[in-house]
């Protein structure tokens, strides 16, 4: 039949998915065009989170491609790029983790409490006043509060504030 | 009229100051003084002595020209009129208009006219805080008493002054008054007719009180601006038989002769407003013609068309003119003409028209017509809006006028032969067109080309329009077509490798599109049929091979074959090339590929199989791809095709959208095709390589959903339901597996959190959503086990990725939709798991969400955050309604015997868990607003008891949230708030009747801490919801629920209706609003024998009652 080709592309990799046991390792390739608004996306180094995608052609019988614009995770900055639709983009690996606060530093620091219960007082609260007083705040009106780190690409930042009832 | 000296020398008076005041304006001294004189004469009351007396007195015209102004802005401000007065006053106008006094004040009077008529024509009036009965009886003596003498007065106004205008070498004063006569006319003949026309269309006749402005939805006009006049009987005489016509068409016809002098033109105001009431001649229509088999309403076409024939023919000069520089109005007014007259004929009528005063027919000249302005805009650069591009437009609207066969109307869009020519000749030019107008946009590099759909249905107005004159000759454009097509198939298989294929790609792909609308119809998920213009046109050859439609079909799906071959592939099939090719494959084939009746087996499906097996008699050549024929053939060939484009065109979406969402749903759409699917191997090889191969997960998921739709909705094609169950679990098995395998995994939380396994969840989540949307009897079963087996990974994965918003929401969405095809087949014990399961999930949802504050520095990315907190709670909520329907459709075995789940119980805990995420904020979002409504009315009006059970907050929540919704724009929102209230309130007063508590205290209202008295809930409601109905605007449709919710308002809480009811009386000043207010009141509550119950019965008198109260006292309550 006229469809053997097809056929024959499609048996050349039997996989049967697996891999989710590979190392962690920073960023991820996936094909650009599966990418979608709403997910991670490396633009210009940067860990981004796609904001918005739309695709055009290269001339009006050429290829695909995607035009992403991202907003840096951690910087809030606006971030552009253009990739052919079938060619990789880096994905980035995002880790999100919940800690209790325990405390607040003088020095800018802030003291969280892990899962297995050791701490952790490695990471200063953000210098946007703004988010700043949030988080202060908060902790002064003596909630206990558990706060959401994120980290990716070697970088990490509270992300989100939780209430989880007052201090017992 | 008799005037006492006293009164004389104060008119006398005003008169001086009025004209010294014209005079200090004139001279410039101290003009702010004299223009205050002047203003406060405007708008001093009842000025209309004063300037009578000036117009008639006054030897100075600026005196007199103030005076008609002021009299015009009185009258306007002032429209309540004594009898007396109203006469006095209007024969002032008569004569004014009629020229007695002068030119100026001519001119003045006719724009009072014109005024006055713009102001009692509802849709033009300005706000006068004049109750709305007062408008409608001005609307309604406007037109019986006073429209067709204006008319007159305009009209002999325009005839005095044509001997004056037409004489002058120049412009004359009376060009400006004739002008607006002409104008005044036009403005008449706008009217929107209601009361004359013989109670024909009494609907129209009677106005909607319950809306500040009449819509525009009784527009007959059917897709331009062309809107059919229809001002009836009475205005016979005036328009038709008084030679008015005649008159108008000789005067402008004297007027084009003069358009070399000076201070005349083409496009002066008097040449345009007499061209534009003759176009407004031709839409005349109704029974202002007498009942003569339309032969008087011939006649009145033909006289005008002869008047307009100059203005279009010949068409080649005509052009040639404006091309070189003359104005393009009078040829387009032609052409508006000629789409008006088309509107009100048929395609016959029309064409004889001209026949009886020329050698050829209307639609020949409208085909010439049409030609030339498509030879002008393929040789001018087509980039940018010309004359050619309106009159385009005008013509194809005035063909599609002709050809839309109107059903009720009995008009068929057969041409008669001579027009079928025009039109075969029309057709070609716009195909020709068309390929210039792609060649030379196929190299223009467009970065930004649309996406397919969105370009298609840009163009889809005129393609279809094409598509109806390509079909009133078949028999030579279908040829043409082939012609066409094969041409440039040639010339790319010729040019292979040597030249650039670009620009004869284009060309192929605008040809599909315009193919693929002259064959078929869009189905909008029907089985469309064979268009009928294609059915029932009578084709010379009876072979099935020589069907001018089969042998165009044929070349295309050859051409779409050459796509499977790599090499051709790689050189010729390029991305858009294919979207084409899909996109016409999907809309052919759901016409021609294996029609529906050929087989008995589907004849209890819906069909209606009589007209269908009738209609398909008159085609048997068209069945050649059916299903004993060459369908099968085809069929294997569509999905290979459609399998390429989605192994073949890595990250080609646009291209993939269309393959998955229109074309593998048009070939599952009906149940015949998919017995003959499943029973191909291409098909069994695409169904095993989506749930077997790595590859398919390169497709953007959400198309991936869609596949795994399309092959479970596949599945109705196996022979019997156990082997549909086992083809949806070989198809799902695998996937399932992954996920709960994952799931289980030791390591879950920190692998769970790479790209890579977040992409493959989120694609298999969007299959199984896919899947589970593809629930039918047939495979409810296997779709079952497919979700039960997942729930515990589900609810594994919700805890792992709560941060992770993308996968949370594909998470909850593929729950919504396996509960929403699942729950009404479930049995008891399934239910409880079900039940159980949603319950953890709202549980756990709520548990990571409750207090939570995002911190970010991007104000986008934290309005994305409360945009995915809105896209989360609307499914949550549609979870919940889901849930709901188990108490209203149920299909289980067992739901009398075994004790059932008590949903009730389980959507009120629910709800309790999803409101205190809810914000007022977030029902701003109009979709999650309606959900969160169409839910909470559901509940209150199915579990109304539950109500007293909800604590305060949520008590005071639902509450707060009704109050806003009765208030909401969207009238669906506020139906579904009073049908919430109706629940409560007559919940309420059925248990107080028996002596229980209904809502107890909560109805009762309490004391705060401070001591004050708050209202029950009831009285509040009943205040609100009263203020509402009287005062405020809402749609007709709301009366009902309204009267619902209302009547047991007034039954909890009788003591304060009686009281609010006073209180309304007293705020009346007028005394005869006030008598009618209070008996308006008395019978809403007595008449039709309303009783104290709340039965059907008696809702049902109510909502009477209430309709009748409402006619009647919001006329006058209301200001506008």
């Amino acid at each position: 039949g006229f469809g053997s080709s097809v056929e024959a592309a499609m048996s050349d990799e039997e996989h049967h998915f697996e891999g989710a046991d590979s190392g962690a390792s920073l960023t991820y390739p996936q094909q650009a065009g599966t990418i979608r608004k709403n997910g991670y996306i490396v633009i210009k180094n940067r860990p981004c989170k796609v904001v918005e995608v739309s695709t055009s052609k290269t001339g009006k019988h050429g290829h695909a491609k995607c035009h992403f614009v991202g907003i840096d995770i951690f910087s809030g900055k606006k971030l552009e790029d253009i990739v052919p639709s079938s060619h990789n983009c880096d994905v980035p690996h995002v880790n999100r983790t919940d800690y209790q606060l325990i405390d607040i530093s003088e020095d800018g620091f802030v003291s969280l409490l892990t899962e297995n219960g050791n701490t952790k007082d490695d990471l200063r609260l953000p210098t946007d006043d703004n988010l700043l007083s949030q988080i202060k705040d908060g902790f002064a009106e003596g909630k206990d509060l558990v706060v959401t780190i994120m980290s990716s690409m070697g970088e990490e930042q509270i992300c989100a504030l939780k209430d989880i009832g007052p201090k017992s | 009229m008799q005037r006492s000296p006293n009164d004389l020398s104060q008119l006398q008076a005003t008169m001086r100051a009025i004209e010294l005041a014209c005079s200090s304006i004139q001279m410039m001294v101290n003009p702010a003084e004299a223009e205050a004189t002047i203003l406060s004469f405007c708008q001093s009351p009842q000025p209309y002595q004063a300037c009578q007396y000036i117009i008639e007195n006054s030897q100075m015209p600026n005196a007199r020209f103030q005076a008609a102004t002021a009299i015009r802005d009185a009258a306007i401000r002032e429209l309540e009129f004594s009898a007396a007065e109203k006469e006095t006053f209007l024969a002032e106008v008569k004569q004014a208009t009629l020229g007695i006094h002068g030119a100026d004040v001519q001119f003045i009077g006719i724009n009072f006219l014109e005024s006055l008529v713009s102001e009692f024509s509802l849709s033009t009036s300005t706000t006068m805080v004049l109750p709305t009965e007062f408008h409608d009886q001005c609307q309604k003596s406007m037109e019986l008493e006073y429209l067709k003498a204006f008319y007159c007065w305009a009209r002999d106004a325009a005839l005095s002054m044509t001997n004056k205008i037409l004489d002058s070498d120049s412009a004359v004063p009376e060009t400006k008054a004739s002008t607006a006569a002409l104008r005044l006319m036009l403005q008449i003949l706008n009217w929107d007719f209601r009361y004359s026309k013989n109670g024909v269309e009494g609907a129209k006749g009677r106005k909607n009180v319950f809306s500040a402005r009449v819509g525009n939805d009784n527009n007959l006009s059917r897709r331009s601006e062309c809107t059919v006049v229809q001002p009836g009987p009475a205005w016979h005489e005036v328009l038709i038989s008084s030679g008015h016509i005649s008159w108008l068409l000789s005067f402008y016809r004297a007027l084009r002769k003069k358009f070399s002098c000076e201070g005349f033109w083409l496009d002066c105001p008097l040449a345009v407003s007499a061209r534009k009431l003759i176009v407004q001649f031709c839409s005349l229509k109704g029974d202002i013609f007498h009942s003569d088999n339309g032969q008087m309403q011939e006649n009145h076409l033909l006289q005008l068309l002869s008047g307009i024939i100059e203005w279009v023919n010949p068409p080649e000069a005509v052009s040639k003119a404006i091309e070189s520089g003359k104005s393009e109005s009078e040829m387009l007014d032609g052409c508006r003409a000629l789409l008006s007259i088309a509107t009100v004929t048929t395609p016959v009528v029309f064409d004889q028209l001209l026949k009886s005063i020329s050698s050829f027919g209307t639609l020949t000249l409208l085909s010439a017509l049409m030609c030339e302005v498509l030879k002008v805009l393929i040789v001018s650069n087509a980039e940018e809006e010309t004359w050619s591009w309106v009159a385009r437009d005008l013509l194809l609207d005035t063909w599609t006028a002709l050809l839309v066969p109107i059903e009720s109307g009995g008009k068929t869009g057969l041409l008669p032969a001579e027009g079928r020519n025009a039109a075969a000749n029309v057709f070609s030019l716009i195909v020709e067109s068309e390929l210039k107008a792609a060649s030379a946009s196929a190299c223009s590099d467009d970065v930004d080309t649309d996406y397919f759909q969105a370009s298609v249905s840009a163009m889809d107005e005129r393609l279809s329009s094409y598509a109806l004159i390509g079909r009133a000759a078949i028999d030579i454009t279908i040829p043409l077509l082939t012609n066409l097509f094969n041409e440039r198939v040639a010339r790319l298989h010729q040019g292979r490798g040597i030249t650039d294929p670009t620009v004869t790609l284009e060309e192929l792909y605008s040809m599909l599109l315009i193919i693929g609308h002259v064959l078929a119809d869009e189905g909008d998920g029907e089985t469309p049929l064979v268009p009928k213009a294609i059915q029932t046109q009578h084709v010379a050859s009876g072979e099935s091979e020589k069907h001018p439609v089969v042998v165009l079909s044929s070349s295309i799906l050859n051409f779409a074959k050459q796509s499977l071959d790599p090499e051709m592939r790689a050189s010729i099939f390029s991305p858009r090339l294919m979207e084409a090719i899909a996109w016409f494959l999907a809309r052919w084939s759901s016409t021609y590929l294996m029609p529906p009746e050929e087989t008995g087996e589907n004849s209890g499906s819906g069909y209606d199989n009589n007209h269908m097996v009738q209609s398909l008699c008159s085609s048997k050549a068209l069945l050649i791809f059916g299903e004993h024929n060459q369908g099968k053939s085809v069929l294997d060939l569509v999905v290979h095709i459609a399998t390429t484009t989605l192994v073949f065109y890595p990250g080609e979406k646009d291209l993939q959208a269309l393959t998955c969402y229109h074309l593998l749903h048009a070939l599952v759409r009906r149940r015949n095709v998919c017995v003959h699917l499943v029973a191909l191997d291409s098909w069994h090889h695409l169904a095993n390589a989506f749930a077997n191969e790595r590859l398919l997960f390169t497709l953007y998921s959400a198309h991936q959903r869609s596949l795994a739709q399309t092959l479970v909705v596949s599945a109705s094609g196996m022979r019997n339901p156990d082997a549909s169950n086992q083809y949806v679990r070989d198809l799902m098995g695998h996937m399932t597996n992954y996920l709960v395998e994952l799931s289980s995994k030791n390591d879950l939380k920190i692998v769970a959190q790479q790209p890579d396994v977040i992409l493959s969840v989120s694609c298999l989540l969007e299959r199984l959503r896919g899947a589970a949307r593809a629930t039918e009897p047939r495979t409810q079963k296997a779709i079952y086990e497919m979700g039960s087996t997942v729930m515990n990974s589900i609810l594994i994965f919700l805890e792992v990725y709560k941060h992770e918003f993308a996968v949370v929401y594909l998470l909850l969405k593929f729950v919504v939709d396996w509960v929403d095809g699942q729950i009404i087949y479930l049995e008891a014990q399934e239910t409880a798991g079900v039940v159980n399961f949603c319950m953890r999930l709202l549980q756990l949802y709520s548990s990571h969400n409750i207090g939570k504050i995002s911190l970010s520095l991007s104000s986008s990315l934290l309005s994305e955050a409360k945009t995915e907190k809105y896209k989360d709670l609307r499914a949550l909520l549609q979870l919940l309604a889901n849930l709901c329907s188990k108490d209203l459709v149920d299909f289980s075995s067992d739901s009398t015997e075994t004790p059932g789940t008590n949903i009730s119980q389980v959507v009120y805990f629910g709800l309790c868990i999803v409101i205190p995420l809810i914000s007022l904020d977030l029902l701003k979002y109009p979709k999650l607003c309606r959900d969160f409504f169409s839910l909470l009315s559901h509940l209150l009006e199915v579990y109304p008891e539950m109500v007293a059970q909800l604590n305060d907050e949520a008590f005071s929540h639902v509450l707060g949230t009704l109050d806003f919704g009765l208030h909401h724009q969207d009238t669906e929102v506020v139906d579904m708030c009073l049908r919430a209230l109706k629940a409560l309130a007559s919940y309420h007063y059925k248990e107080t009747s028996v002596g229980k508590v209904g809502l107890g205290a909560r109805a009762a209202g309490s004391k705060d801490q401070s001591g004050q008295m708050s209202e029950g809930i009831f009285s509040q409601f009943l205040r609100t919801l009263l203020h509402l109905v009287l005062f405020e605007d809402y749609s007709i449709d709301l009366v009902s629920a309204a009267a619902d919710a209302l009547l047991p308002l007034i039954l909890c809480e009788q003591a304060l209706y009686q009281r609010l009811g006073n209180e309304l009386i007293e705020r009346q000043v007028n005394p005869a609003f006030k008598s009618r207010l209070a008996n308006a009141l008395q019978s809403l509550t007595s008449s039709n024998q309303l009783s104290f119950t709340l039965d059907r019965m008696n809702y049902q008198r109510f909502r009477k009652n209430l309709n009748h109260f409402l006619v009647e006292v919001r006329g006058f309550l209301r200001m506008i």
